[in-house]
């Protein structure tokens, strides 16, 4: 399947993740363990058999390109196609939510003219998911759609916050976009648009030069005011969309990781979420050591308590030291006779012996990258 | 082409017929080991941690998985312009050409491969060994003395040397005597199988070699005795480290258990010698709400509902509710369904394992193995079976 290449945007940048986002954006942000949210948006690009995929990056994207490379675990080392790495237009204000900004695609315009392509599927990169495009391109094209949108039913007006919604006709045709604040009707059943669609290249390209005198304009906005003279499409998503607005559903999102069901629609499942090899020794369960339901990755050494928690890799829990309902991001020390509830700890944080660190389940306490407490 | 100072010539094409069920269908080399790793891991990370980057892998038996585990080399940074992995099976040409007979006539019909090269020195290795060394240190020794081979060796318990290939030395450390497994040796100095060679000398001596119908064309045998007779300069080179051959059931098992008790074993969370393997990406393990690790090594993947200990489960690995699995080796996807209870064995990679079975409890008629029980790759053993410790379990 070569008829769609994919733009993922990287760089939606925002202070909702307090410290977790505040030298990465939001998809360099790691979860689950051994990932990082925008791996869920780019495996699944991937999985779709797309291997020609451009990033925009956002401000501060180290973080990003460290943990992509080449993008060889995506398998897109190529000679032809592979991962391109598109700079975003750098706005003045960092934490404008705009997203799909026609200027970064506009300073990027190579990338969109060289290919040969049809169609484009572009989305965003803060989301948890796994979705194969397949059957939606399918459908686009069975419907000869301009634009297709992907969406998600959904009653939770909270998760879904800041997403625009979707009327959709008898025939999965999109009859109006409606923005986010006209969404007060929460209890009901509405067509949510998950930042995923798929729009043909000669039309996105006409877009662009179309808006190329205004700086700040979105795809979005683009598409609403044309919206009567272009053939737009919905295609449902019936599989799990977690979003990611607060460190609670930062959290929340990834406690739900422990969920059997869960784990086996987006981890285990025929689509697997690829990420960056590390390449780390197994995990040691030490002779004291006690662990349960958590999710624990490679390299660990454990001789402590681990409970209802996720440890990401090359994590040490030394003996008598109790972790409960936290996340652990990388290389993470927690000495001898701490105790540790509710709390993220970002990478490289040291917590020293006899320790007591406690959130709660609401606002889990967040250890900013590198601390010693 | 860059001329390479030094290429290492692997030997990985053993059947390993000792090691039983695990090696009914794939070759000793791509054994899983602790885990993540395969053998193999062990002699390439080896490799790329000393900066040789021209590797020839010779292969002979059941090579698909091990062919297809070392691809490009890319999962040891041996992916290289000037070198790289190069698989070396048998093939034949217009008069010569055949499976290969031995260690030293697998190299010798790869003669153009070295010559391709041309290197100074030609590094001799098997891929069926655990160890860490820096093969450049030996190196090192091999041009100081001035050798025109150098042996490395490492010292065997007294009880032990008769398993061996024994090297007898003077005071220089210039070997007087090789001799292969003997039941009384001289001395305790046991060879590696690891070699270095001055390219000029190896390739007369194979080319000798094979020349000779008497010769059964192996380097332990054959060509070191022979050159030391010839009088050429050989020397040894003293290894001090961990090292384990795991040829049998019991070394193998061993090793890996070695690895779960610390003091003298491999050092695997050593970040300044790494071993690198190819791993699929598979999400974190996930340990369940009623089930109980001590002591054990677990991999990417596993999913553990059970007890586990002293153990090591290794990728893709499934314990379920109720089971309990103790002084056991679980190979990568290997499943071990509910209440069922596991006792010193070996479990086959993608074997399945049904509810309520009994495996490695009850004492065996006559104790083989040191009582270890090993289940071949894809067994799948019906429930309720109970299976006497020692057993081998084999599909056919």
């Amino acid at each position: 399947m070569h008829n769609a290449i994919g733009i993922l945007f990287g760089n939606n940048s925002s202070d909702i993740l307090q410290g977790l986002a505040f030298q990465r954006s939001i998809a360099a942000v790691p979860f689950g363990g051994r990932y990082r949210l925008l791996d869920f948006a780019l495996s699944s690009m991937v999985n779709s058999g797309i291997r020609t995929i451009g990033l925009v990056t956002p401000r501060h994207y180290r973080s990003l390109l460290d943990h992509l490379g080449a993008g060889k675990e995506w398998f897109l080392d190529r000679k032809s196609g592979g991962l391109f790495i598109l700079p975003g237009a750098i706005q003045g204000l960092s934490g404008q939510s705009g997203k799909f900004r026609l200027k970064d695609l506009q300073l990027n315009i190579e990338y969109l003219q060289k290919e040969f392509c049809e169609n484009i599927i572009i989305s965003g990169c803060n989301h948890v998911f796994n979705i194969n495009y397949q059957a939606a391109l399918e459908i686009h094209e069975s419907k000869r759609a301009d634009i297709t949108l992907i969406y998600k039913e959904s009653t939770d007006s909270v998760a879904m916050a800041g997403k625009e919604h979707l009327i959709i006709g008898d025939n999965q045709e999109v009859l109006d976009i409606l923005g986010n604040d006209t969404a007060e009707t929460s209890g009901q059943t509405q067509a949510y648009f998950v930042d995923m669609l798929i729009i043909r290249r000669k039309l996105l390209l006409e877009l662009i030069e179309g808006y190329r005198s205004i700086e700040t304009v979105n795809l979005m906005d683009a598409i609403y005011e044309n919206i009567r003279s272009l053939k737009l499409f919905g295609v449902p998503f019936k599989g799990y969309f977690g979003t990611v607005n607060s460190v609670k559903d930062y959290f929340d999102r990834s406690m739900e990781l422990l969920n059997p069901e869960i784990r086996k629609e987006v981890l285990t499942g025929q689509d697997q979420i690829h990420t960056k090899i590390v390449d780390n020794p197994p995990t040691k369960h030490g002779a004291q050591a006690k662990v349960s339901n958590s999710l624990i990755s490679s390299g660990c050494t454990i001789e402590g308590e681990v409970h209802n928690s996720i440890l990401a890799r090359g994590v040490i829990v030394e003996s008598g030291a109790v972790i409960r309902n936290c996340i652990i991001m990388q290389k993470c020390k927690i000495e001898a006779e701490a105790s540790l509830n509710y709390v993220i700890l970002d990478k490289f944080v040291k917590v020293h012996a006899g320790n007591v660190l406690k959130g709660n389940k609401n606002t889990p306490l967040v250890v900013l990258k590198g601390s010693l407490v | 082409m860059q001329k390479q100072e030094c290429i290492a010539m692997l030997l990985a094409g053993g059947q390993g017929s000792r090691l039983g069920g695990l090696t009914h269908n794939i070759a000793k080399p791509a054994v899983s080991f602790c885990g993540k790793y395969r053998i193999i891991d062990f002699s390439l990370s080896n490799c790329a941690n000393s900066n040789i980057n021209t590797v020839g892998v010779l292969t002979q038996y059941k090579p698909y998985l091990l062919n297809s585990y070392i691809g490009l080399g890319s999962a040891w940074n041996l992916d290289n312009p000037f070198g790289g992995v190069h698989i070396l099976p048998p093939y034949v040409g217009d008069n010569e050409g055949s499976w290969y007979q031995g260690t030293a006539n697998a190299i010798y019909q790869n003669l153009d491969f070295i010559n391709f090269y041309d290197p100074k020195y030609v590094l001799i290795i098997s891929g069926d060994h655990i160890y860490k060394m820096n093969y450049l240190s030996m190196l090192k020794d091999h041009k100081e003395n001035g050798s025109d081979i150098t042996v490395s060796t490492i010292e065997v318990p007294w009880e032990e040397v008769s398993r061996f290939g024994i090297v007898t030395i003077d005071q220089e450390g210039k070997v007087i005597k090789f001799m292969e497994k003997l039941p009384d040796p001289e001395s305790n100095l046991a060879s590696m199988g690891i070699y270095i060679f001055n390219w000029s000398i190896l390739r007369q001596a194979l080319i000798d070699d094979a020349l000779d119908p008497l010769s059964e064309n192996d380097f332990g045998k054959n060509i070191i005795p022979k050159q030391i007779e010839l009088g050429k300069k050989v020397f040894a080179y003293n290894f001090q480290g961990y090292w384990r051959d795991v040829g049998t059931i019991e070394s193998y098992y061993n090793a890996n258990m070695e690895s779960l008790d610390g003091e003298d074993s491999i050092d695997l969370f050593d970040p300044g010698q790494r071993v690198f393997s190819n791993e699929d990406i598979l999400p974190p393990q996930y340990i369940g709400p009623t089930a109980k690790i001590q002591n054990s090594l677990i991999s990417n993947g596993c999913v553990v509902l059970g007890q586990v200990s002293h153990s090591i489960l290794a990728p893709g690995t499934y314990v379920g509710e109720g089971s309990i699995v103790e002084d056991s080796i679980l190979l990568p996807h290997a499943k071990v369904h509910r209440e069922t209870t596991i006792n010193k064995t070996i479990i086959g990679e993608g074997a399945k394992i049904m509810s309520h079975c009994s495996l490695g409890r009850e004492p065996g008629p006559i104790p083989q193995q040191s009582g270890i029980t090993v289940l071949e790759d894809h067994y799948v053993l019906e429930k309720g079976s109970v299976i006497q410790a020692g057993s081998n379990l084999n599909a056919c």
